[in-house]
C-alpha cells in the first residue's frame, strides 16, 4: 500500500477518480433493490409475480400459503441477508486493515468459536433448543470471545499487535472448540442441531429475530463506515500512524468493538458464515483501490449483495429443499481462496 | 535446580516402589465360569448364521456373552444374561434398556465409538452379540469411525447378530433364534409373553387400520428445513405400511443422504397426509420448532393437530414393539382420515 | 535468551564459566530426568488402567518373560499400543512445537494454531464425508492434508524469504479457512458420520491403528540421532539473519529444513491422534522453565509433551465419569494455561 493515499491532497485527477468511484458505488447500491426484489419473488416454491404483488397489497393472517411464504418467510429473510452481508463485509475489511492480514476472516477473532460454545452449552447444559434463545446466547458468546481475544492480545508492552491478536484468537478458538466438541459428543440431539447451525443459514429466521438483531447491525454498520481514516493511517504502519496523530490503542479498541458487534450480531442471527468477510474486502480493493474511505462503503454493499445473492442461488438450486447459504458460499469461496493464494502478492497489506 | 532434580528423582523412585507393590485384577490362573444363565446349555459344537451371511461356529456353546445394549435387552427377555454390555449412550437414557435389570452386568461403554476392551477381556467372553448393519458392513459399535482400540473387541470372541433391514421383526426373530441356540427355553420366558403381547398389538393395529384410509408422513422439523423420512430406511415404517397405514414415500430424497427428502419451509405443504409422525425421543422440542414456522400449518394435518409420536429407529424387541404399537394404535384411533389428500 | 555482554570484567569470568558449566549440566540432566519420568508414567498407566495389573505382570508381559493370555492381550494389544502412541505423539508434538516457537520467535506459534492441524482435519473429515475418498485411511489423508497446507502456507508467505510474522498470520488465516471448510463438510455427513468426524476432530489417542503408530515411531527413531544437528540449526536461526549469514549458515535452507521437520512430526502425530490441542503449545515453554538458561532443548520439550499426553490420556480414559477424547482434557486444561502464558510472556514483547 502506498503512502500517497492517506496524505491525499485534492488534484484534478484525484477528483475525477473520486467521482468515478462514487458513480460505481451508486451503481452497486442500485443493484440492492433489484436483488431484494428477486429475493422476494424467487424461492424454492414457485409463486407467480402477480400473487407476490397481491400478497403485499392485502395480507391477512388467514391468507393463502403463497401470501404467508412471501410476506412472513421471504421478506425477513431478505432484510436479514442484506444486513448481515453488509455487516460481514465491513467486519472483514476492518479486520484485514487492523491486523494487516490479507486472509483475516471474522472467524479468527474467536467469534464463531464463542458463539458455537454458547449455543452448544445452552443446548447440552441448559437443555434449551429454541432458535430465539440460541440467537441471544450466540451474540453473548461471540461478544465475550471477541473481548477476551482483545484483552489477551493487548496484554504486554506493545499492546494489541496484529500477530498477538491473531494468535490469541486462534488459541481461544482452539480451547473453546475442544470444550464444545467434548460437550457435543455426549449429546446426540445437540449434535444434530449444532451440525446445521454451524453451517450458517438465512432460512427460518423470522421477523422477531430479524427485528432483534437489526439495531445492533445498523449501529455497527454506521460506526464501521466512520473508521476509514483510521484504517488508512494504520495501513502506513504503526509509527507513521502515530506520526499522523492517530492513537493506536484507541483506534484498535474501538474498531475491534465494532467488529465484535457486527460479527456477533450476524453470527447470532445466521450461524457462522464463512468467506463473506474474507472475500468481500479483496473484491472491494480490486474495484476501488486501497483508500479505506472507499473500500468500506464498497465492502458494505458488496457484502450485502454477495450474501443475499448466494442465498437466492441456494433457494433456486436446491429443488424443493434449499441449500444453506453457508454451503453456497463454500462452493463459491473455495475457488476464490485458491486464486487468492496464487495471486497473494496483489493483496499485500 | 539440584533440589528440583533430586525431588524428581525421589518421586520417581517412590513411584516405582509403589508400582511394584500394587495388586492386580487378574489372578495368575483364570478360570471363567459359564454365566449366561441359560436353563440348559446344549453341548457343542454351536453354530449361528450371522446377519452378514457368514456361519459362525464354535466347539462349545457360548456362555459368557458381551452384547450391544439393544441386543442385550432382547437376550435378557429370553433369560440369557450377558456378562457385559456396551451402548451408544448412557444406560440411564437408552430407551432399549428402559426397565431392564442390569444387576451384575458389567457396563463396558456408554458412548458410541468407545468400548473398554481391556475390561471386556477380563470377562473372558466367548461371544459378542450386536446388530449387523448391511450398509456399513459392520456390527453395532464396530463401524467405521469408531476407535481402533474399540474394534479390538472383535478379537476377543466371534461377533454375531441378526441383520438390520426391512422389518423390525428381522431383529426380534433373529434374537429369538439366537437365544434359543444358546440354550434359552424360549417358549417359557418373558420373551414368549412379549411376543404374544406384540402379536395382539399388531392385530389391534391391523384391525384399527382396516376401516380407515389413513396416510402418514414421518417428519423431522428443523429451523431451516423440514425433513421428510424415507420409509425404505426406517424398518418400523415399512412394517406399519404392511399392516395398513399408508406411509408416504417422498419422491425426491436427498441423493447424498437418501434417508430424508429435504423440504424448504416454503414447500412444507408438498405432501398432505392425514397424520404427521415425529420422532418420539425429541417430540416436545421438535413440535415446538415446527410450531414456530409460519408454514407448518400449511400442512392440513398440522393445522388439525393430527401430529403423533413416531417410535423411530430404535425398536429391537417384541416387548418394546408391543408397547409402541399399542400407543400408536391408540393415537391413530382419534385421527380423522379425511384431512389428507 | 540472555545475551552475553561485549566486554567482560575479569572477576565475572569465573562466574561466566560457572554459569556455562551449569547450563551444560542442565542441558544434559533435565531431558534425561524428564524422559525417566515419562517412562515411569507409562508404566503407571499400564498398571492402573481400567483393569489393574501388578508391575510384575506388566514387566513380564512387556519383556516376554512369561505368557498369560489375558494379561498379554491387555498389555501388548490394548494399553501397550495406546501408551506407545501417547508417548510418540507427545514427543513429536513437543519437539515440533518448540521448533516452531523458536523458529517463528513466538511462544504462541505452535503448529496446532498455525494451520497445520486444521489442514490435516479438513482432509480427514473429507475422508469421512466424501464418498470417493471412503477407501483411503483417515490418518493417511490427515498426513497429506497437513503437508499440503504447510506447503501452501510456505508458498503464500514466501516473499524473498520467510519471516515468522507473515508465516504466523498466513497460518492463522489458513486455519480459520480450513475450519470453515470442515464445518461445511460436517453438514454433508449423516449423523453417525458426523459423530465419527467430531471424535476425530477433538483428537483422541488410541483411535489410529498400528500402521500409523509405527510410521510415527520409525520417524522419531530416524530423527533421534539428528537432534544435535537440529538444535544447532535452531541456534543459528535464532541468532538472527545477519549474524547467521555472517557465520556462513544458509539461512533459508536451514529454516526450510526446520519447518519441514516440524510439519512432518505434526502431520504424523495428527495422523495418529487427531488434532490434539495445546500439547505442542505448552511443551516448549514448560521445558524452558525447567531448563533455565539452557532453554530451547528439543528433547526436553518432547519429553514434556509425552508426559502431558500420558497424563491427559489417563485422565480422559480413567478418571472422568465418562470417557472423553484426549483433546477435551488438553483443551480444557490448555486454555487457562494459555491465558496465563500470554499474560506473563507478553511483557517481554513478542514478535509482531
Amino acid at each position: 500500500m502506498t503512502a500517497s493515499v492517506a496524505t491525499a491532497t485534492p488534484t484534478p485527477a484525484r477528483r475525477r477518480r473520486a467521482s468515478g468511484l462514487a458513480v460505481g458505488l451508486l451503481l452497486l447500491i442500485a443493484l440492492v433493490p433489484v436483488l431484494a426484489f428477486l429475493s422476494v419473488t424467487l424461492g424454492s416454491r414457485d409463486i407467480a409475480l402477480s400473487e407476490v404483488l397481491d400478497a403485499f397489497r392485502h395480507f391477512t393472517s388467514s391468507s393463502s400459503v403463497e401470501d404467508t411464504v412471501t410476506v412472513r418467510l421471504r421478506v425477513p429473510r431478505t432484510v436479514l441477508g442484506l444486513l448481515a452481508g453488509a455487516a460481514l463485509g465491513l467486519a472483514g475489511t476492518l479486520l484485514q486493515g487492523l491486523t494487516r492480514n490479507a486472509i483475516a476472516d471474522p472467524g479468527i477473532m474467536g467469534v464463531n468459536a464463542g458463539a458455537a460454545f454458547a449455543v452448544v452449552g445452552s443446548i447440552t447444559l441448559l437443555g434449551i433448543s429454541s432458535l430465539g434463545f440460541h440467537v441471544v446466547a450466540a451474540f453473548a458468546g461471540a461478544l465475550a470471545a471477541t473481548v477476551l481475544v482483545y484483552a489477551v492480545g493487548s496484554l504486554g508492552r506493545d499492546g494489541a499487535t496484529p500477530v498477538k491478536m491473531a494468535l490469541a484468537g486462534a488459541a481461544i478458538t482452539a480451547g473453546l472448540t475442544a470444550v464444545t466438541t467434548g460437550l457435543l459428543l455426549t449429546d446426540l440431539d445437540a449434535q444434530q442441531q449444532y451440525r446445521f447451525w454451524q453451517v450458517g443459514s438465512l432460512a427460518g429466521r423470522y421477523a422477531p429475530i430479524v427485528i432483534g438483531v437489526a439495531p445492533f447491525l445498523l449501529v455497527g454498520v454506521v460506526l464501521a463506515l466512520l473508521c476509514g481514516r483510521w484504517l488508512n493511517a494504520l495501513a502506513l504502519g504503526d509509527d507513521a500512524a502515530r506520526g499522523l496523530g492517530v492513537s493506536l490503542t484507541r483506534t484498535r479498541i474501538l474498531s475491534f468493538l465494532v467488529v465484535g458487534l457486527l460479527c456477533g450480531a450476524a453470527t447470532a442471527a445466521c450461524g457462522p458464515i464463512v468467506f463473506v468477510g474474507l472475500v468481500v474486502p479483496h473484491v472491494a480493493r480490486f474495484l476501488c483501490g486501497p483508500d479505506y474511505r472507499w473500500v468500506l462503503p464498497y465492502s458494505m454493499v458488496l457484502g450485502a449483495l454477495l450474501l443475499l445473492g448466494a442465498d437466492i442461488l441456494g433457494r433456486v438450486l436446491g429443488g424443493t429443499g434449499e441449500l444453506q447459504v453457508g454451503v453456497v458460499l463454500g462452493i463459491i469461496g473455495a475457488p476464490f481462496f485458491v486464486l487468492l493464494v496464487r495471486y497473494a502478492r496483489l493483496a499485500d497489506l | 535446580m539440584r533440589p528440583h532434580l533430586a525431588a524428581a528423582a525421589g518421586a520417581a523412585a517412590a513411584l516405582v516402589l509403589a508400582l511394584s507393590a500394587c495388586s492386580s485384577d487378574i489372578a495368575d490362573d483364570d478360570g471363567a465360569k459359564p454365566a449366561s444363565g441359560a436353563s440348559s446349555v446344549p453341548d457343542g459344537p454351536w453354530s449361528f448364521t450371522d446377519g452378514s451371511g457368514e456361519v459362525v461356529k464354535t466347539d462349545k456353546t457360548p456362555t459368557r456373552i458381551i452384547a450391544h445394549a439393544p441386543a442385550a435387552a432382547a437376550l435378557i427377555s429370553y433369560g440369557i444374561r450377558p456378562v457385559g454390555i456396551y451402548g451408544d449412550e448412557s444406560v440411564e437414557t437408552d430407551p432399549n434398556l428402559d426397565g431392564v435389570d442390569l444387576t451384575d452386568i458389567e457396563i463396558l461403554g456408554e458412548e458410541w465409538g468407545s468400548i473398554d476392551v481391556a475390561k471386556a477381556s477380563t470377562l473372558s467372553p466367548d461371544l459378542i452379540v450386536a446388530d449387523w448393519w448391511p450398509a456399513e458392513k459392520a456390527h453395532s459399535g464396530l463401524e467405521n469411525g469408531t476407535k481402533a482400540k474399540s474394534k479390538k473387541l472383535a478379537e476377543l470372541a466371534p461377533v454375531v447378530g441378526p441383520s438390520q433391514g426391512g422389518s423390525i421383526l428381522n431383529l426380534a426373530e433373529g434374537y429369538e433364534d439366537l437365544a434359543e441356540s444358546l440354550g434359552a427355553d424360549v417358549d417359557d420366558s418373558q420373551g414368549a409373553k412379549d411376543k404374544e403381547a406384540f402379536e395382539k398389538a399388531r392385530d389391534g393395529f391391523i384391525a384399527e387400520m382396516k376401516d380407515k384410509d389413513l396416510t402418514a408422513l414421518a417428519v423431522s422439523p428443523a429451523d431451516d428445513l423440514l425433513y421428510a423420512a424415507n420409509p425404505e430406511y426406517a424398518p418400523e415404517l415399512l412394517d406399519f405400511t404392511e399392516w395398513g397405514l399408508q406411509v408416504v414415500t417422498p419422491d425426491s430424497p436427498d441423493p447424498d443422504f437418501p434417508y430424508w427428502e429435504n423440504l424448504s419451509w416454503e414447500n412444507a405443504d408438498k405432501y398432505q397426509p392425514d397424520v404427521l409422525l415425529i420422532d418420539s425421543r425429541t417430540f416436545v422440542d421438535a413440535t415446538k420448532t415446527a410450531k414456530s414456522q409460519p408454514t407448518w400449518t400449511s400442512i392440513r394435518a398440522a393445522k388439525e393437530g393430527q401430529v403423533i409420536e413416531w417410535p423411530a429407529f430404535w425398536l429391537h424387541t417384541y416387548a418394546d414393539y408391543a408397547d409402541a404399537l399399542t400407543k400408536l394404535t391408540a393415537d391413530l384411533a382419534d385421527v380423522d382420515d379425511t384431512i389428507g389428500d | 535468551m540472555s545475551v552475553l555482554p561485549q566486554t567482560v570484567l575479569p572477576q565475572t569470568v569465573a562466574d561466566l564459566r560457572r554459569t556455562r558449566r551449569s547450563r551444560r549440566v542442565r542441558a544434559g540432566v533435565v531431558p534425561v530426568v524428564l524422559l525417566v519420568v515419562a517412562a515411569v508414567l507409562a508404566l503407571l498407566t499400564l498398571c492402573f488402567g481400567s483393569v489393574q495389573l501388578s508391575l510384575d505382570q506388566v514387566l513380564a508381559s512387556l519383556l516376554h518373560l512369561r505368557d498369560h493370555a489375558a494379561v498379554d492381550f491387555i498389555v501388548r494389544d490394548l494399553t501397550g499400543p495406546q501408551v506407545k502412541a501417547a508417548v510418540c505423539v507427545g514427543l513429536a508434538l513437543g519437539a515440533a512445537g518448540t521448533i516452531f516457537q523458536q523458529l517463528l520467535r513466538n511462544p504462541l506459534a505452535s503448529p496446532d494454531f498455525v494451520g497445520i492441524s486444521a489442514g490435516a482435519s479438513v482432509a480427514a473429515v473429507a475422508g469421512i464425508a466424501v464418498p470417493t475418498l471412503a477407501g483411503v485411511s483417515l490418518p493417511v489423508l490427515a498426513f497429506g492434508g497437513g503437508l499440503l497446507t504447510a506447503i501452501a502456507m510456505y508458498v503464500l508467505a514466501w516473499r524473498d524469504g520467510i519471516t515468522g510474522y507473515r508465516f504466523v498470520l498466513i497460518g492463522i488465516g489458513t486455519a480459520a479457512f480450513c475450519t470453515g471448510v470442515t464445518g461445511y463438510l460436517l453438514t454433508r455427513t449423516s449423523l453417525t458420520e458426523a459423530r465419527a468426524a467430531l471424535h476425530w476432530l477433538t483428537g483422541s489417542i488410541g483411535q489410529a491403528g498400528d500402521a500409523e503408530n509405527n510410521a510415527l515411531l520409525i520417524t522419531l527413531v530416524v530423527l533421534a540421532p539428528l537432534v544435535p544437528l537440529l538444535q544447532r540449526m535452531l541456534r543459528a536461526v535464532e541468532l538472527g539473519d545477519d549474524t547467521a549469514r555472517g557465520l556462513g549458515v544458509r539461512i533459508e535452507a536451514t529454516r526450510l529444513a526446520l519447518i519441514a521437520t516440524g510439519v512432518l512430526l505434526t502431520s504424523l502425530a495428527t495422523a495418529v491422534a487427531g488434532p490434539i490441542a495445546f500439547v505442542a503449545l505448552v511443551a516448549g515453554p514448560v521445558a524452558d522453565r525447567l531448563l533455565g538458561s539452557a532453554r530451547g532443548g528439543i528433547v526436553a520439550a518432547g519429553a514434556v509433551g509425552a508426559i502431558v499426553c500420558l497424563v491427559a490420556d489417563y485422565v480422559a480414559m480413567n478418571l472422568l465419569p465418562v470417557e472423553v477424547p484426549t483433546g477435551v482434557v488438553t483443551g480444557a486444561v490448555g486454555a487457562p494455561y494459555l491465558l496465563w502464558l500470554i499474560a506473563t510472556t507478553n511483557r517481554r514483547g513478542m514478535g509482531g
